[in-house]
């Protein structure tokens, strides 16, 4: 394998566009060290920061304040041309005037390779990505998932240090969209390229990244590993953000064990993990996603159950069950794996629910959350 | 690390074409305003403003200015629209004739068309004596606008029919299905969707009329407006502070209604040109309507080829209509010597203007899209001025500036450009204006084209590590390779037909054609001006085509895998 380089830190970096009045912070001291072959995806709604963070690191934009460490050295005011990085562009941006060849032999070109030497570099990437039989080809002649192909070859083939991705699997169909995630991680692997990658799809970045950053409004919202950014999220608005949630009032809230607390929830009183915030919350709430949440009939046993509710909805997917109950605690979603012909919950019949406390999550309330942060 | 800078950091290719554009637009439009200004504040200059409120004569020929501005703005805007909607909106025979026919009055100098218009409808005109027996005065406002409505429409025509063709056809069949009518929608989604073309056609038909100076001088008669009083000023008078007082009093209505337009443009950009169009265009079958409008668009396509066929017979008969004997006599005469010469040097200096004027017009447009934020705008509009300052103030304005060396604080700067004794025999100045004149028209086409541009591909560029010019030559110029042709296209038929500014550069080293065409129809000597005219336009042609070919004839190179080089 290289040398391991390609640890990239950004430090309090910020951008603020406009003046006075007009003034828009678009990213807010975002501090993150990327470890070299490492995939960190920058999550979050539209307008939330993450594209201009990722243009400040490849020197699009020049940040307000902070700065850009690449293996220790400060990129600065660095121009793009100067800085050893890849990108691939949300609408790709292939030359439409040269071929796909030319498209991706034109970083070593500037670099004024030889051509013999790019005809081997080129040559052996087309091959590895089964693009060579459309090397004479012009962009506009090749399919979407094709054009993605060659977008990504072009900036892997001058070898960058990082390889900067902007939503870059947005305008492919549901199911190219899987197929190239599933190309594009395993090149980085192989490649050991340190990689960021921009998108608001939250499936894209748990099936893609080493660790997500969750932002909204300019200013992360936590950094963490797929499963623990799913399990442990640090705001309601994460929870909310992946994945879908059901949030169920606490009654009451004592500390437990460490990393744990004993609260009451629909009267009955459990032990649950917790966020270390939650305990001190005035008012926490209890996260449980519905393939945590247990239905069947009210009328089988009712002394197992945490709660009762009536079947608003019923949906019927085949592998799974989706389920909407009306309950004294509000709606709660409930999906039910693999659901026996007998098994399943009919609209307008009463059902009970219920879940295992080490699946739930306690999180202290969004506004207090949001407090610390500024 | 605080900074807060406006501009990214510029690297040195765009700050070279930056100062380098900026040097263009001191030296060949703010210098000759700045000396324009400086005469028009002189006692001479500055009674003309003074002496406004009580002399008639002057409040006549604003009144002059004004009101054919309006009248040709208006005629040549709606001629525009009708003949736009019916290409696009009507299924008819000869669709593509007509569109090329229309076109003519662009590529062609502007007095041609005058000339044959008088030959053909004046008081002894062969249609309206000889075919109608009338005798109308055509000399005056009916004849300018006549004139200037059919020389300028198609400048409406074509922005017209590019915003129609952009429309979503969906948009109509949207409208349809909500249960409008034809005319419904054409009222409600189709006139509202390009009211911004229809205010731009008719503000930069109004600068064009207002700044015209070669058909008051042909067909104006006694109907003086700004742009001839100007050059009455220094022509006739001899009086330089005058010209420049009657000079500056065009250019205020002039620029006032340019930054209008540029204004109302930019705010009313509605039409998205984004994503393909979809659906068809569901034609007008059927009713009055579609005759009513086929009716005016043959009329004034017919109109026209009359009006150039005359120009080209005119030029191989003896006495157009007094004897119409063929003969090669007027492409003798303008072949030989003097006129020889005027071909010669004309061809010459556009040849050398078209490619700078190309360039610059794509450099600032590049500038203006793609590296200038802060101030973007104002160097746009600067760009611009060579085409938004009428014709007749760049003229009097580089007469004043130019005729002597130019100086800062005793040392010469620049030598003598233009007048008897320039260097090169004030060819130099000619080659400016030509450029100046002709660059926006590259601008515009380089800005709408760069605009449609995904930025990313730019930026793909540099995160592949090309420089700035690097860039530019292997990225950005290529992609917009169509707009510069155009660009260059527009800049030579522009530079040879221009003729406004000319008159006051010319010299005996350098005779240029359009000047001499204006000589002998001045002179009455109609067909050695239709012969310069036919000349004229095949040069232009012939150029146009040679740079089409010129430009598209560059492939991809093709890749083979290393199995099949060996």
């Amino acid at each position: 394998m290289k040398a391991k380089t390609g640890r990239l830190k950004l430090t309090n970096l910020t951008k603020e566009f406009g003046n006075g009045s007009d003034r828009v912070i678009a990213v807010n001291n975002l501090n993150l060290t990327i470890e070299p072959g490492e995939f960190v995806t920058l999550l979050g709604p539209s307008g939330c920061g993450k594209t201009t963070a990722l243009r400040m690191v490849a020197g699009f934009e020049n940040p307000t304040k902070g700065s850009v460490q690449l293996d220790g050295v400060d990129l600065g005011s660095l121009s793009p041309d100067k800085r050893p990085m890849g990108m691939v562009f949300q609408s790709y941006a292939l030359f439409p005037h040269m071929s796909v060849y030319e498209n991706i032999s034109y970083g070593l070109k500037v670099q004024k390779m030889s051509k013999t030497k790019i005809r081997e570099a080129v040559g052996e990437l087309l091959d590895s990505m089964s693009l060579e039989h459309l090397a004479n080809r012009a962009p506009n002649q090749i399919s979407g998932g094709q054009q993605q192909r060659v977008a990504l070859a072009r900036a892997m083939v001058v070898r960058p240090k990082v390889l900067l991705f902007d939503e870059p699997l947005s305008n492919l169909d549901a199911k190219l969209r899987a197929q190239m995630r599933i190309e594009i991680r395993s090149i980085q692997r192989k490649m050991g390229i340190t990689s960021i990658f921009v998108t608001h799809d939250q499936d894209e970045a748990m099936s893609l990244s080493d660790r997500i950053v969750v932002m909204r409004n300019a200013v992360v919202e936590q950094v963490g590993t797929p499963d623990e950014i799913y399990r442990k999220p640090n705001s309601v608005f994460v929870a909310d953000f992946i994945g879908r949630s059901n949030f169920i009032k606490v009654e009451s809230v004592k500390a437990g064990k460490v990393g744990t607390a004993k609260i009451v929830v629909v009267g009955k009183e459990l032990e649950v993990a917790a966020h270390e915030k939650a305990i001190a919350s005035s008012e926490p709430v209890l996260l449980l996603r519905p393939e945590s949440v247990q239905v069947y009939a009210a009328k089988k046993a009712s002394s197992t159950g945490v709660g009762q509710g009536k079947v608003k909805n019923v949906i019927f997917y085949g592998p799974h069950v989706e389920y909407t109950l009306t309950t004294n605690q509000g709606e709660i979603t409930a999906v039910v794996s693999d659901p026996t012909f007998e098994e399943i919950v009919h609209i307008g019949e009463m059902a009970e629910f219920t879940f295992s406390p080490e699946r739930a999550w306690l999180l202290p309330s969004d506004a207090e959350h949001n407090q610390e942060i500024h | 690390m605080a900074s807060n800078r406006k501009n990214a950091k510029f690297d040195i290719f765009t700050k070279i074409a930056l100062i380098f554009v900026i040097a263009i637009i001191i030296l060949l439009v703010l210098l000759p305003l700045a000396n324009i200004f400086k005469f028009a504040m002189d006692p001479g200059g500055r009674v003309i403003f003074t002496d406004l409120p009580k002399s008639l004569v002057d409040q006549e020929i604003v009144k002059n200015t004004l009101k054919l501005g309006l009248t040709v703005g208006t005629l040549g805007t709606l001629l525009g629209f009708f003949l736009a909607y019916t290409q696009t909106r009507i299924e008819f025979k000869g669709k593509r004739i007509l569109h090329v026919i229309n076109l003519i009055p662009i590529i062609s100098p502007p007095f041609a068309l005058a000339t044959a218009v008088i030959v053909l409808f004046g008081r002894s005109g062969l249609i309206t004596r000889d075919l109608l027996g009338l005798r109308p005065t055509l000399y005056g406002y009916p004849g300018l606008v006549i004139v200037l409505t059919l020389s300028f429409f198609p400048v409406a025509y074509m922005n017209l029919l590019g915003m129609m063709k952009s429309l979503d056809p969906a948009l109509d069949e949207a409208g349809s299905i909500l249960g409008a009518n034809r005319w419904k929608i054409f009222k409600s989604i189709t006139v509202p969707l390009l009211i911004p073309g229809i205010a731009g056609s008719f503000l930069l038909l109004f600068i064009e009329s207002i700044a015209d100076l070669a058909n008051p001088l042909i067909i104006g008669g006694g109907y003086t407006v700004l742009a001839s009083r100007a050059y009455i000023s220094i022509n006739g008078d001899y009086n330089i502070p005058g010209a420049a007082g009657y000079s500056l009093l065009l250019l205020i209505p002039a620029l006032l209604v340019f930054l209008i337009q540029r204004f109302w443009s930019q705010r009313n950009s509605v039409i998205s040109v984004t994503g393909k169009p979809t659906g068809r265009i569901n034609p007008i079958k059927s009713g009055p309507i579609k005759y009513l409008l086929l009716t005016i668009t043959w009329f004034v396509s017919i109109l026209i080829a009359v009006v150039y066929l005359t120009v080209i017979m005119g030029s191989f008969a003896s006495i157009i209509g007094v004897n119409n004997a063929l003969t090669l006599e007027h492409f003798r005469y303008v072949l030989s010597g003097f006129g020889g010469d005027s071909v010669k040097t004309t061809v010459i200096l556009a040849l050398i203007a078209t490619p700078i004027a190309g360039m610059v017009g794509m450099l600032i447009a590049w500038l203006v899209i793609r590296r200038v934020k802060q101030g973007s705008q104002i160097l746009d509009f600067l760009g611009m001025l060579g085409i938004a300052v009428p014709g007749t103030v760049i003229g009097i304005g580089y007469a004043i500036t130019y005729n002597d060396a130019v100086r800062i604080a005793g040392y010469t700067i620049i030598p003598q450009l233009s007048g008897g004794g320039a260097i090169l025999g004030g060819a130099i100045v000619i080659v400016m204006v030509y450029v100046i004149r002709s660059s926006p028209a590259g601008q515009r086409s380089g800005i709408a084209s760069l605009q449609q541009i995904d930025p990313s591909i730019d930026e793909a560029s540099a995160s592949l590590g090309a420089s700035g010019f690097r860039t530019f030559r292997l990225v950005t110029l290529p992609l917009i390779r169509g707009a510069f042709l155009t660009g260059l296209m527009y800049a030579f038929a522009h530079a040879m037909t221009t003729l406004s500014p000319i008159i006051f550069l010319v010299t005996a080293d350098t005779p240029i054609m359009t000047q001499k065409i204006l000589a002998e129809a001045d002179q009455g000597r109609y067909g050695n001006s239709f012969a310069f005219c036919v000349i004229l336009i095949v040069i232009v042609l012939t150029v146009m085509g040679l740079i089409n070919l010129a430009v598209r004839g560059r492939k991809t190179t093709s890749y083979k895998p290393l199995a099949m080089v060996q």
